[in-house]
C-alpha cells in the first residue's frame, strides 16, 4: 500500500513538473515572438487541463500577437467566464473589443457596477445562493414552528430574492449564444446561403449573438450595429 | 566573288535537282485494293509513278467493265525523289471476270506501262471469299482489303460484346433495307459506371443525304455522345452500310433504367442498289419514311455497403488519378490561399457528390465548389471534376495540408481503391497587416510628466487556475444540502399548517390550566382567563371594558354564544371579585371549572 501511494505521489509530481516546464517552454516562445509555436503548445497544454481560465487567457494573447483578434476576443471571453475578477483577463478583453470597435462594459452602465455584477464567477454565485437559500429555510422553519425570528426570515428572504435575481441575470447573459466573428472579414446576408446577397461585411472581432442555424449557416445579430443577417458558420468561432 | 558563287548555285540547283531525278529512271506500278468483289463493292485501282517531276497523267485503258467515280492525285517529293500517286474509285458493272488493261504514260519521250490486273466480280450475295492480296502490275504482291467471309449466322465469338451484340441484332433484320439496331457493352452496371450505348442505322440501299437522326430517349440513365462512324456489314449475302452512333450512358440510381428508341428519317434514293458513293448522286423518288431501333433495358446495380470508405463520392470505374495544388505556398496569416483538387478518369464524374475536406488545424476552412466536365476521347468519355476552395491560415508557422483521400469503385476487381493527393506544405509568415496589438491611438498626455505612449494587452500567466476553487464555489456542489433545507422549510410549513390551531390552543389551554389548578380565589380565575384570551385571541382585558373586549373577541371571529357565555362569567368574575357575596351559591371551584369548559370550548371552535 505505502509502495503504491509512493508511485501515485510520484507520478503527480512528474506531471506537474511535464507541466510547469511546458508553460515555461511555452512562455519562452511567446517570449522570442514564436506566437503559433506558442499557441500550439498552450492548447495541448488546454486538452490536458481544460476549462483553466489562465490557458484560454495566454491562448487569446498568442492569437492577439498573430493579429487574430477574433479568435483572441472568443478565448478572453472564455477565460472571463470562468474568472470575472481576474484584471488582466478584463483588460485584455476590453481591449481587444475596442480594437474592434466592440464596448466590453455596456453603453452608460458605470464599469464600478459592471465590475461589482461581474465580481462573483458564476460557481461562487450559485453558492452563495445557495448559502443564503439555507439561512432562509432555517429562519423560515424557526418562524413557522416558534413564531420567532420572524424578521430574520423575512430579511434572509429578501436577500435571497436578490441573489436569486442576480443569478438568474448572471445565467441568462453567460449562456446566450454568443460568437465572435473570426474570419478576416465575413459577409452578411439576407439568407443562409452564398446565393443571397450579402447586406454588409463585418471585421473580425465583432460580436455575434446567434439566433439561429441552418446547415452551415448562423442567423446572428451585430451587437454593435444591431445588423441582422446569415453568416457562414467557418467565419465565425462560437463562444 | 562569293556572291557570283552563291548565284551560279542557285541557278544550278534547279536543274541537278531535275537531273537527279531523270537519272534515277521511272518506275510505274498499278495495284487494286482487291482482286475479288460484288458488284455493290467499290474497287481502288491504284496507280504509282516514281521519278517522274512535272505535270503528267497515265492513261486508263478502256475498262467496260467498270464505272469510274472519282479520282484523285497526290505528289510528294523526298530527297530530289518525285513519287505521283493516282487513286481511282470504281464500281463494276458486270459479275464476271473483268480485266483492267495496261495503263500507259508519255513522259519524257518514252512510254511506260503497267501489266494487266484480272479482277474477279461476283453477284451481290453470292461472293465466295475474297481474296486477301491483289496483285501488282509489275508482278508483285501487295496488300489488299481484309478478307470477306460469308455473312455467319452469329458473330464471331472473340468479337467484342457490343459490336456482337449490334451483329447479331442486325443479322436478324436481313429482310429489310432500312432498319436500325441498340445495343449496351454491359447491361448490368454499377451506379455511375460508364457503358457504352452503340445505335446503328443499317441501309442496303441509297438514300438522300441529310437524314435527320434522332438521339434515344433515356430514363435513370445520364448520356453523352462519344463518336459517329461508318462500316459495312454482309447479312444473308446482301451487304448493308450503316452509320453508327455511340453514347457513352450511366445509370443515375439503382435498379432498372432504358435507353429507348433512337430514329432515323430518310428518303429512299431510287430503287436500284447503288454504293455510299451513288448516294450521293442518287436523285430523290421516294416519300420520308422512319426506322427506329430497339429498346434497351439496364439493371443497374448500387454499389456494395461493405467496405465503403468514407472517401467514396460515387465514382465507379477504373484508372482514376487525383492531383491538388495551392495557388501559393508562402502567405501572410489571414490571406486566402485557393486549393484546388483535380481528378481525372473515365466515365462521367458530374454526378459524383463533391470532396469532403477533413478538418485542417490552424486553418479557417470555407465551402468545396466544384465543377465536372466530360471529354470524348478515342471512342470513349473522359471527364474531370474540380473542387476549388479558400483556406485561410489563422497563424503564421508552416503547415501541412494533409493527403486527401478520394476512392472510387472499380467494377472489374469489384473492389473499392482509394487514391491520394500529396501533403501541401505551406509557410505562413506573421500578418503585416494587422499590427501585433498595440494601439498607438491611445496616445494620451496624463499630466504630471507622463505621457500614454499606447495600449497593449496584458502579459502572460505563467501557471494555471485549476486549483483556485473558493469556499463559495465548494458551496455550489452541495445541492443535496439545498434539498434537505427545503424539505425541512416544507416540513415546517405542513407542521404549521396542520397543527397550528390545535397546538396553539393546546399550549394556552396547558398554561391556563396550570394556572386554574392554583387559583383558589376568583382573581386568580379572572387572570388565568385574562391570560387565556390574550394568547388566544390577542385582546388585552386589562383596563377595557366588557363591551369593548366582546367587540374584540368579535371581531376576531369568536362565535356569539361563546362571546355570551365569556360575558356572563367574566361580569360573576367581577362581582366575586369586587363584591364577594355568593350570588348563586356558586364557589371558586364552580368558577374555575366553567372558566376550563369556556376555554376548552373555545379552543375547540372559537376563531382567531
Amino acid at each position: 500500500m505505502k509502495k503504491l501511494l509512493l508511485a501515485l505521489g510520484l507520478a503527480i509530481c512528474t506531471a506537474g513538473g511535464v507541466c510547469a516546464a511546458d508553460i515555461q517552454n511555452a512562455e519562452t516562445l511567446y517570449r522570442e515572438g514564436k506566437f503559433a509555436a506558442a499557441l500550439s503548445e498552450y492548447e495541448q497544454l488546454l486538452a490536458a487541463y481544460p476549462n483553466d481560465p489562465h490557458l484560454y487567457y495566454n491562448i487569446g494573447n498568442c492569437y492577439f500577437k498573430m493579429g487574430s483578434t477574433g479568435l483572441a476576443a472568443a478565448n478572453y471571453y472564455r477565460a472571463f467566464r470562468l474568472d470575472p475578477r481576474d484584471g488582466d483577463i478584463r483588460h485584455n478583453l476590453s481591449l481587444t473589443l475596442k480594437n474592434s470597435g466592440e464596448r466590453f462594459v455596456p453603453a452608460g452602465m458605470p464599469e464600478v457596477l459592471h465590475k461589482a455584477f461581474f465580481w462573483l464567477r458564476a460557481d461562487e454565485l450559485k453558492g452563495l445562493l445557495f448559502a443564503a437559500l439555507w439561512l432562509f429555510c432555517t429562519f423560515g422553519s424557526v418562524w413557522l414552528v416558534k413564531r420567532r425570528l420572524g424578521r430574520t426570515a423575512v430579511a434572509a428572504l429578501a436577500v435571497l430574492a436578490v441573489l436569486g435575481v442576480w443569478y438568474a441575470w448572471r445565467s441568462k447573459i453567460e449562456k446566450a449564444p454568443l460568437a465572435v466573428v473570426a474570419a478576416p472579414v465575413a459577409e452578411l446576408r439576407s439568407g443562409p446561403g452564398s446565393n443571397f446577397p450579402a447586406s454588409a461585411s463585418v471585421a473580425q472581432g465583432h460580436l455575434l449573438l446567434l439566433q439561429d442555424s441552418k446547415d452551415d449557416w448562423y442567423d446572428v445579430v451585430v451587437k454593435s450595429e444591431g445588423l441582422q443577417g446569415w453568416i457562414q458558420a467557418q467565419a465565425l468561432e462560437k463562444i | 566573288m562569293l556572291k557570283r558563287v552563291f548565284l551560279l548555285l542557285c541557278l544550278l540547283f534547279p536543274l541537278a535537282a531535275h537531273g537527279a531525278l531523270d537519272l534515277n529512271g521511272i518506275t510505274m506500278t498499278a495495284s487494286v485494293n482487291k482482286t475479288s468483289l460484288t458488284t455493290e463493292d467499290e474497287l481502288t485501282l491504284t496507280v504509282t509513278v516514281d521519278g517522274a517531276a512535272g505535270d503528267f497523267m497515265p492513261q486508263l485503258p478502256s475498262l467496260p467493265a467498270f464505272n469510274v467515280y472519282a479520282r484523285s492525285t497526290a505528289k510528294q517529293i523526298n530527297n530530289f525523289h518525285a513519287v505521283s500517286t493516282f487513286e481511282y474509285i470504281m464500281l463494276p458493272r458486270f459479275p464476271g471476270k473483268a480485266v483492267i488493261g495496261p495503263i500507259t504514260l508519255e513522259y519524257g519521250n518514252k512510254t511506260y506501262k503497267t501489266d494487266p490486273i484480272t479482277v474477279t466480280v461476283y453477284r451481290a450475295g453470292s461472293a465466295p471469299q475474297t481474296t486477301s492480296s491483289a496483285k501488282t502490275a509489275s508482278g508483285t504482291s501487295a496488300a489488299a482489303s481484309a478478307p470477306r467471309k460469308a455473312a455467319p449466322a452469329q458473330a464471331p465469338a472473340d468479337m467484342p460484346p457490343l459490336e456482337r451484340d449490334l451483329y447479331n441484332l442486325a443479322a436478324r433484320n436481313g429482310d429489310k433495307d432500312y432498319f436500325m439496331v441498340a445495343a449496351v457493352s454491359n447491361k448490368n452496371p454499377y451506379v455511375n459506371q460508364t457503358v457504352t450505348l452503340g445505335v446503328r442505322f443499317y441501309y442496303s440501299r441509297p438514300f438522300v443525304d441529310n437524314a435527320p437522326y434522332t438521339d434515344p430517349t433515356i430514363s435513370n440513365l445520364f448520356m453523352e455522345s462519344v463518336s459517329t462512324s461508318e462500316g459495312r456489314q454482309t447479312i444473308d449475302g446482301k451487304t448493308y452500310g450503316y452509320i453508327e452512333r455511340r453514347y457513352a450512358v450511366s445509370g443515375v440510381t439503382a435498379g432498372q433504367a432504358q435507353a429507348g428508341a433512337a430514329s432515323v428519317k430518310y428518303v429512299p434514293a431510287g430503287s436500284v442498289r447503288l454504293s455510299v458513293f451513288d448516294r450521293m448522286f442518287a436523285a430523290v423518288s421516294q416519300e420520308a419514311q422512319t426506322v427506329k431501333s430497339n429498346t434497351v433495358t439496364l439493371n443497374v446495380r448500387s454499389t456494395p455497403a461493405n467496405g465503403r470508405p468514407k472517401s467514396f463520392y460515387g465514382a465507379v470505374g477504373s484508372g482514376y488519378s487525383i492531383s491538388a495544388s495551392l495557388d501559393r505556398d508562402e502567405v501572410e496569416a489571414g490571406e486566402a490561399v485557393n486549393l484546388t483538387v483535380n481528378v481525372n478518369g473515365p466515365g462521367n464524374l458530374k454526378p459524383t457528390s463533391d470532396l469532403k475536406l477533413p478538418s485542417l488545424p490552424g486553418f479557417k476552412v470555407y465551402d468545396v465548389a466544384s465543377s465536372a466536365g466530360t471529354v470524348p476521347n478515342n471512342g470513349e468519355l473522359k471527364s474531370y471534376k474540380i473542387f476549388k476552395t479558400v483556406i485561410v491560415p489563422v497563424s503564421s508557422g508552416t503547415y501541412t495540408v494533409p493527403a486527401l483521400s478520394w476512392s472510387y469503385f472499380d467494377p472489374a476487381a469489384k473492389a473499392y481503391r482509394t487514391i491520394r493527393t500529396k501533403p501541401l506544405e505551406i509557410k505562413v509568415t506573421p500578418s503585416t497587416k494587422a499590427d501585433t496589438g498595440f494601439d498607438f491611438g491611445a496616445q494620451t498626455d496624463l499630466g504630471s510628466g507622463f505621457r500614454q505612449l499606447g495600449q497593449d494587452i496584458r502579459y502572460l500567466k505563467s501557471d494555471l487556475a485549476r486549483d483556485d476553487v473558493t469556499f463559495l464555489a465548494k458551496l455550489a456542489n452541495l445541492n443535496i444540502v439545498s434539498y434537505l433545507f427545503a424539505a425541512l422549510l416544507l416540513a415546517a410549513g405542513v407542521f404549521a399548517l396542520l397543527d397550528k390551531q390545535t397546538l396553539a390552543g393546546r399550549r394556552t389551554l396547558a398554561r391556563a390550566r396550570a394556572q386554574l389548578k392554583n387559583a383558589w380565589t376568583e382573581e386568580a380565575v379572572a387572570d388565568a382567563l385574562s391570560a387565556y384570551i390574550h394568547v388566544r385571541y390577542g385582546v388585552h382585558t386589562a383596563s377595557l371594558p366588557l363591551r369593548d373586549i366582546s367587540a374584540a373577541l368579535k371581531k376576531r371571529g369568536c362565535p356569539a354564544d361563546l362571546i355570551k357565555r365569556f360575558e356572563t362569567l367574566w361580569q360573576r368574575l367581577d362581582a366575586a371579585r369586587f363584591a364577594p357575596v355568593d350570588l348563586q351559591g356558586q364557589g371558586t371551584e364552580e368558577l374555575a371549572r366553567q372558566t376550563a369548559e369556556l376555554m376548552k370550548d373555545m379552543d375547540k371552535g372559537g376563531r382567531a
